[in-house]
Order: C-alpha cells, then sequence, then structure tokens
C-alpha cells in the first residue's frame, strides 16, 4: 500500500462512538481525537490540543464542546474553534484559535476520513442502498501492504461454520471484495486495511448484508480475523520494524493565545449566509435561522454578535442566540421597532426564507465567565437575545444562574422553546412599569457575594437604572457586564483636535463634524468598526496620551476614567491632542 | 477499619475506591513503598509474610491481597448484595473468573509500570506482550459485551468487584508502555468505571466527563 494520503479510509466503526467518549483513531501516522457530540455530529480533530500539546483523547468529551485536560481550554462541535480560556475567564477567545481538523463522514456503520482528501467521499458502489453490517475490527502489528497482502486470503463462512467458496471480485489499494458462497447461502464482504502507521494496521470488514444470525456471524469473523493478523504478524516479526511516520506539526503561533488578529476596517460581510427559516419568535420579533451557503460557519462564543447586510444597503448588529455545540447555524432574534431607521423593517418585511444575506463573522464584545459561583443575567425586551446564548451555557454546563427577562406581556416573551429549557432560572418579569421594575431590579440584585457576575442587556434607561441599582447594592463594577444595543446619547462632535499614530508614526487632524473612525479610515488606516455609534465595542483603541472625551456607552465608568481606551466612533478629545497606539 | 497504603499502587486503589464507593470511612496507613521498602521490613512481615499491598485491618481482623479485601468488602458492607452476587452461583464464578484475570493484569502491567516508573529490574518486553495478551482477550470480551446491551464485565445491569479489580491497572498501563490505543472498547468501559456513583481517581487515572 502507497502512502496515498488522498484516499478515503474507514477509521472507526460508528459504534465505538458513544455519546461522551472520546475515541483515539490514527491515519498514516497522524493521530486523531474523533468525538461524536450530543446532536449526533462526528469530529475527526489532530489529537493535539494546540495549545501545549496534550492529546485530546484524554480530554473530556462534554457533548456540546471538547476539554483539554491540561488548560481546560474549550473547543466547539464541527468549527473545532476555542470557545473558553479559563486562566482568561473574563476575555473572548480570539477566532483564529482553532484546533485542526480532519475531513469526516459517518456512512455505512462506519467513520471515513482521510489526510488531505481529493473531492467528495465516495462509499464502494457496493454497500450502497444496502442494511450493512460491521465487523468488530482487529488491529494488527503488521505494515499495511503486508495486512493487505493477506487480506485477499481471508476465508469465512456465510453462514458461520463449514467451508465455503470463497472468490475474490475486486482488490482495490486499500480493500478487498470477498464473495462466499456455501450451499445456498453467500455474503460479500468487503475487508478494509486501515493504514495506522508504518507498522500497524486495522481490519476492517463489512458484510453488504445483515446476517439472519448477527451474533453468531459477528463471532465467526472474529475468529477467522484474528486467526489472519496471527498470520500477518508472524509474516511481519521476520522484517524489519518499520519506523513510524513522522508527521509534521504547525507550530503554534506564540500570539495565537493571548492577541485576537487585527480585523480590517469597517463592518464586515466575509460571509454569506442563506435564510433557512424565517418565524414568529414573540410578538413584533422575528426569528431567522441563517445557514452557511457552502463550509463552515465560523466559531462563536456566548455573547458573541454579526454585523448583517441587507439588501437595502444598510448593517446592524445582532447577537447570536445560540447554544454551545449548535454550530450548523446562527440564530437571531430581529424586534420590529416602531421607529425604524429601515433595518428592522427591511428584516420584518422585505427579508424572507431562501434570501442569501452577507453578515461579518462573529465578534464577542461581552464575554461570560464560566468561573463565577453565581451568574445573573437580567435581560429587557429584545435584550433577551445575547442572554440566551449565555444561559444555554451555564445551564448544559451546570453552573448556577438566574435568567430574569423583564417583558411587556407574555406575548413578547421571545424564544419560548428555548426559554422552557432553563425550568426554574427562568424568572420572568412581566408588564412591570420603570418603578416596579426598579423595585424589582433592588430585590433581585440585593445579595451581592464573592464572584457572583450579572450580565445586563436591554434598553438604554433600563441598563442605566440596572447598573446604578448594582453599585447602589455594593455591585463592584469589574463584576457588572453590560451590552448596550444603542447608544441613544447625543453625540457632541463639535471639538477639533489631532491625533497622533504612534506605531504608524502619522498625526492627523480631526475637525468637528468628522469622527476619528471616519479620518483613520480616510487615512488607509486599518480601523474595525462594526456599530459605528459608540455601543459594540469593536473599535475600541489603546490610548498613550492625551484625554479623551468619552461620548460611548460601551466603556465602564472606571474604564472612561483611566482615560487608557477610547470608542474611536464617537468619542473625541478634551485635549488639544491624542496619542493612540495604533 | 486501616488501610495500609500507598499513594502509588494500583492494588491499594484498588481498596479505597471501592470504599469510597461504599461510602466507608477508613484510616489510611502510609507504607513506604519506595524507596524504603517498608512492606519488606520485619514489622510489615508480621502483617503480610508475603510483603505485599495491600493490607486491612477490620475490627481485629487483618487481610491481605486487593482481590480478597474487595470479596471481604463486598459481603459484608454491600447490603445491596449487588457487587458481589453470592446467591447466583453463575454470575459469582464469572466474578472469580475475573478477579483471577485482575492477578494476571498485575503480574504484567503493572510489573511494566513498576519497571519504568520505580526501576524494577525485570523483562519488561515479556511483561508488556503478556499485558497485551490479556488486553486482547479483555477488549473482545467487552465489544462483544456491549453488542447485547452489556456495561460490565460480568452480566447484570450492575457492576461487581471484578470491574474494581481489573480496571486500575488497565487504567494505569500508559505508565508502563503499554498503549490502550487499539482497545477502544476497553478504553470506553474505562469511562463507564469513571463514571460509577462514588468514583475516586489517582496519579495517572483522570476523571471523565458526566454521562448524557
Amino acid at each position: 500500500m502507497t502512502t496515498d494520503l488522498t484516499t478515503w479510509h474507514p477509521i472507526a466503526s460508528s459504534t465505538d462512538l458513544p455519546m461522551r467518549h472520546i475515541y483515539h483513531g490514527q491515519l498514516w501516522g497522524r493521530e486523531m481525537a474523533v468525538w461524536r457530540a450530543d446532536d449526533g455530529h462526528v469530529n475527526v480533530w489532530e489529537n493535539r490540543c494546540l495549545h501545549r500539546g496534550v492529546r485530546l483523547t484524554v480530554g473530556l468529551n462534554e457533548g456540546r464542546e471538547l476539554r483539554c485536560l491540561y488548560h481546560g481550554w474549550r473547543y466547539a462541535n464541527r468549527t473545532a474553534g476555542c470557545t473558553y480560556i479559563p486562566a482568561h475567564p473574563a476575555d473572548a477567545p480570539a477566532r483564529t484559535i482553532c484546533n485542526n481538523t480532519y475531513s469526516a463522514v459517518e456512512s455505512h456503520g462506519l467513520v471515513w476520513s482521510a489526510v488531505d482528501p481529493i473531492g467528495e467521499f465516495e462509499a464502494p458502489a457496493v454497500l450502497n442502498g444496502n442494511d450493512v453490517l460491521a465487523l468488530r475490527p482487529i488491529p494488527v502489528k503488521a505494515a499495511p501492504d503486508i495486512a493487505l497482502k493477506h487480506a485477499k486470503s481471508y476465508r469465512f463462512s456465510p453462514i458461520g461454520e463449514g467451508c465455503a467458496d470463497v472468490t475474490l471480485v475486486e482488490e482495490t489499494d486499500n480493500h478487498v471484495q470477498l464473495h462466499a458462497k456455501q450451499d445456498q447461502s453467500k455474503a460479500t464482504l468487503l475487508l478494509f486495511v486501515q493504514p495506522v502507521d508504518a507498522g500497524r494496521s486495522i481490519l476492517r470488514g463489512v458484510l453488504t448484508d445483515q446476517p439472519a444470525d448477527a451474533g453468531n456471524i459477528l463471532r465467526h469473523h472474529n475468529r477467522r480475523m484474528q486467526a489472519l493478523r496471527d498470520v500477518i504478524e508472524a509474516e511481519a516479526t521476520m522484517l524489519p520494524v518499520p519506523e513510524p511516520i513522522e508527521v509534521q506539526f504547525s507550530k503554534v503561533d506564540e500570539e495565537l493565545a493571548k492577541m485576537p488578529a487585527r480585523a480590517k476596517s469597517g463592518p464586515k460581510a466575509e460571509l454569506r449566509v442563506s435564510v433557512a427559516h424565517k418565524w414568529d419568535a414573540s410578538e413584533g420579533v422575528a426569528g431567522f435561522r441563517l445557514e452557511a451557503l457552502n463550509g463552515q460557519l465560523p466559531t462563536f462564543q456566548p455573547g458573541a454578535h454579526i454585523d448583517l447586510h441587507m439588501p437595502n444597503g444598510m448593517s446592524r448588529q445582532y447577537s447570536l442566540t445560540n447554544a454551545p455545540g449548535e454550530t450548523d447555524f446562527y440564530r437571531i432574534g430581529v424586534k420590529r421597532e416602531p421607529d425604524s431607521r429601515g433595518g428592522s423593517e427591511c428584516m420584518h418585511n422585505a427579508v424572507q426564507a431562501g434570501d442569501v444575506l452577507a453578515i461579518s463573522a462573529p465578534r464577542n464584545n461581552f464575554p461570560l465567565r464560566r468561573d463565577a459561583l453565581k451568574t445573573i443575567l437580567v435581560a429587557g425586551g429584545i435584550g433577551i437575545t445575547p442572554m440566551l446564548a449565555m444561559a444555554q451555557t451555564l445551564h448544559v454546563q451546570g453552573l448556577g444562574y438566574e435568567l430574569h427577562y423583564f417583558a411587556q406581556s407574555e406575548a413578547h416573551l421571545s424564544f419560548p422553546d428555548v426559554l422552557k429549557t432553563f425550568g426554574s432560572n427562568l424568572i420572568p418579569h412581566i408588564g412591570l412599569d420603570p418603578a416596579s421594575t426598579g423595585g424589582a431590579l433592588k430585590e433581585l440584585l440585593s445579595g451581592y457575594d464573592y464572584a457572583h457576575h450579572l450580565y445586563i442587556c436591554g434598553p438604554g434607561p433600563m441598563l442605566e437604572a440596572t447598573r446604578k441599582i448594582a453599585a447602589e447594592a455594593g455591585w463592584p463594577e469589574d463584576a457588572v457586564h453590560f451590552e448596550y444595543f444603542k447608544n441613544t446619547k447625543e453625540i457632541d462632535d463639535s471639538s477639533t483636535f489631532e491625533v497622533a499614530l504612534a506605531r504608524s508614526a502619522l498625526t492627523l487632524q480631526v475637525p468637528a463634524g468628522r469622527t476619528i473612525l471616519e479620518i483613520l479610515q480616510e487615512n488607509g488606516i486599518e480601523a474595525p468598526s462594526s456599530c459605528e455609534q459608540g455601543a459594540c465595542g469593536t473599535c475600541l483603541t489603546t490610548v498613550i496620551e492625551g484625554e479623551p472625551d468619552h461620548q460611548d456607552v460601551y466603556l465602564s465608568d472606571s474604564e472612561k476614567a483611566s482615560n487608557q481606551k477610547i470608542i474611536t466612533c464617537v468619542s473625541r478629545a478634551k485635549s488639544k491632542r491624542l496619542v493612540l497606539d495604533i | 477499619m486501616k488501610l495500609y497504603d500507598y499513594e502509588l499502587s494500583g492494588n491499594c486503589f484498588k481498596i479505597r475506591l471501592f470504599l469510597n464507593i461504599l461510602g466507608i470511612e477508613y484510616e489510611s496507613q502510609t507504607v513506604d513503598f519506595y524507596p524504603g521498602l517498608e512492606h519488606k521490613s520485619p514489622e510489615f512481615l508480621q502483617l503480610n509474610p508475603l510483603g505485599q499491598l495491600p493490607v486491612i485491618e477490620d475490627e481485629g481482623k487483618v487481610l491481605r491481597d486487593a482481590q480478597a479485601i474487595l470479596t471481604y468488602l463486598a459481603v459484608k458492607y454491600d447490603a445491596s448484595g449487588l457487587w458481589y452476587p453470592v446467591s447466583d452461583p453463575g454470575r459469582l464464578g464469572e466474578v472469580a473468573q475475573w478477579l483471577a484475570f485482575a492477578d494476571g493484569i498485575t503480574g504484567t502491567a503493572s510489573a511494566a509500570r513498576l519497571h519504568d516508573g520505580l526501576f524494577y529490574e525485570l523483562d519488561v518486553e515479556a511483561a508488556r506482550a503478556g499485558a497485551h495478551r490479556l488486553f486482547r482477550i479483555l477488549d473482545e470480551h467487552l465489544w462483544f459485551a456491549e453488542r447485547v446491551g452489556r456495561d460490565w464485565l460480568v452480566p447484570g445491569d450492575h457492576p461487581t468487584i471484578a470491574d474494581i479489580a481489573c480496571f486500575p491497572y488497565v487504567a494505569l498501563s500508559e505508565e508502563g508502555g503499554i498503549y490502550r490505543q487499539g482497545y477502544p472498547a476497553i478504553r470506553r468501559w474505562c469511562d463507564r468505571v469513571k463514571r460509577i456513583q462514588g468514583f475516586v481517581g489517582m496519579s495517572g487515572i483522570f476523571t471523565t466527563s458526566h454521562a448524557a
């Protein structure tokens, strides 16, 4: 068997992958961590955590995420992207932190993979449409070509005993097809030789039809294949032991774990998705299920949002409501705004199932800690959307939380099918006026204790009120996390000042009526942005010198007071000059 | 109850694990197995003339041998009778069969680990080959058990002391250079043992995730 990395091989049986297990596979020297997520999806990943190289097969299959046992890094089903780093609980891991994966197809009772496939997987034609039976695989300490040579001489009976006529129907570079006939009985077997390493193989048999007495037939093949193994190993022991295949690992980028890559300028539209489903998620809220046109959607973390570009040319930010492990679609909720500037109206009226939209990859400016002793989530109205992702994460991980959902009426509770999974962790507050909302908030925020964390998303006035009540109730600022939908403050853009870009060695003038961000982008400086109204935090920039004039709703009060950060899409300078770390 | 104990011993771990599963309080008396060879001291030989761990003292009774101690604990302290089915001769016979198998695992997989970890002088290649012979039998047994929906070594819905006796040196085998990649059914059974209520680990034996 020549080393052909493009060929698909069976590398596991479907029955090797029960829920919450990690199978240890290998193909051409490449170790593979093979695991089935709770949604049934089979993942085939390189068997090393990209952080410190520890085998993922000693890690934990938690159903939606795989957790490395060494430092607890978590990786998402399907994407293999990192979703959480316990040593940086308050930060969102960069999207570029992603384990290496291999192609995987589950078909005919087997899991198939290839190191470097050309084209899509195609099962051998003789298997298609048949109710097949995968036999117990037999590992062999011998080179794949020796095993394949002997596979031709495998003899078996279709009824599990006695002598049959066995003929070789076909021989390929990774399997033989054998046909056995004994009186009126017959059976067809595909016997694959999985190249594990230079000196190791696995015999994997598949019968093209379920025999009447599967238990007996499985035992028959088990005996015969072990006898074949002994013959193959007897020959292999006469030969020199081949050196294991040397596998090149891509080196881990030192910067990878520390810093998200700098994004390019402006709101992004790098992905194309189709609207797979549009539905009424509640009174005035439309739910959208977005699916990739091709390939895999990027990894998201709870709290993440996407920029969505509408047919009318506008772009808006929407939080992802997905649970961890729900990696084959994005689900968002869009509220119909009575005073819509065109965004929500377009989504409600114009966009329909089947339409194609452009979106950005998810960005997370609202990351969820998973080390809190208790987490309180407070949602107002459509502010429920990021909270759904957070609550589902906490729920499946068994972490203590409460989800307080303030809504006008029962009919306004969005995504009821998701909400009902939270049980008594969900506490709806229905139809409260501002005064009683304040009262309810005072009560639920009264019990601050060490390592409690509060996350708030909702309309501006409610957010302001909640932050104020939390501060009065003794919540420290770093335990209070919030995300505004929009910045409703009146922006004063009358000042004129100078910005010096330390890394770019450039000095620019910002006149009245223009923003720092606009001036940067105009001068060819790469400056990512998203909402461009001081709410989302995408354009956050480090200030080296000078006093910013903060006009955003993203930074906390102490962050603003420290004058070390600035949101360049709305904030300006009180000093004559700002020096930015760009 | 007092357990003469050594932290890195898989045979002592069997007893710690089973005591924890049964919820029995005990006192651990550390024996300096390595490098002190305290288990070969005249004082210890009074307790166990074979000079081996573990040994327990329970209400004046002194008992040696991990498998013997598991049997004693099950009959005396497990009121449910599930861990050692004394009233079912067929299953009881199978338990005894796997207890003897566990001795075989100790003689091979544990020996290889003592060679690699604690510098014992022995034929490590022979020990590893012996372990692989046993693991092939164990994997085959467990694969066919799974086929009929059985999780444990002995038929029945509940694990027995046979699982406790065989588990530790299988789970520690890689410390002796015996890799379990070729034994997928053994790897799945190890996950199931780790999910038994009351499971505790030891150095080299890690926990697994919760069942779905």
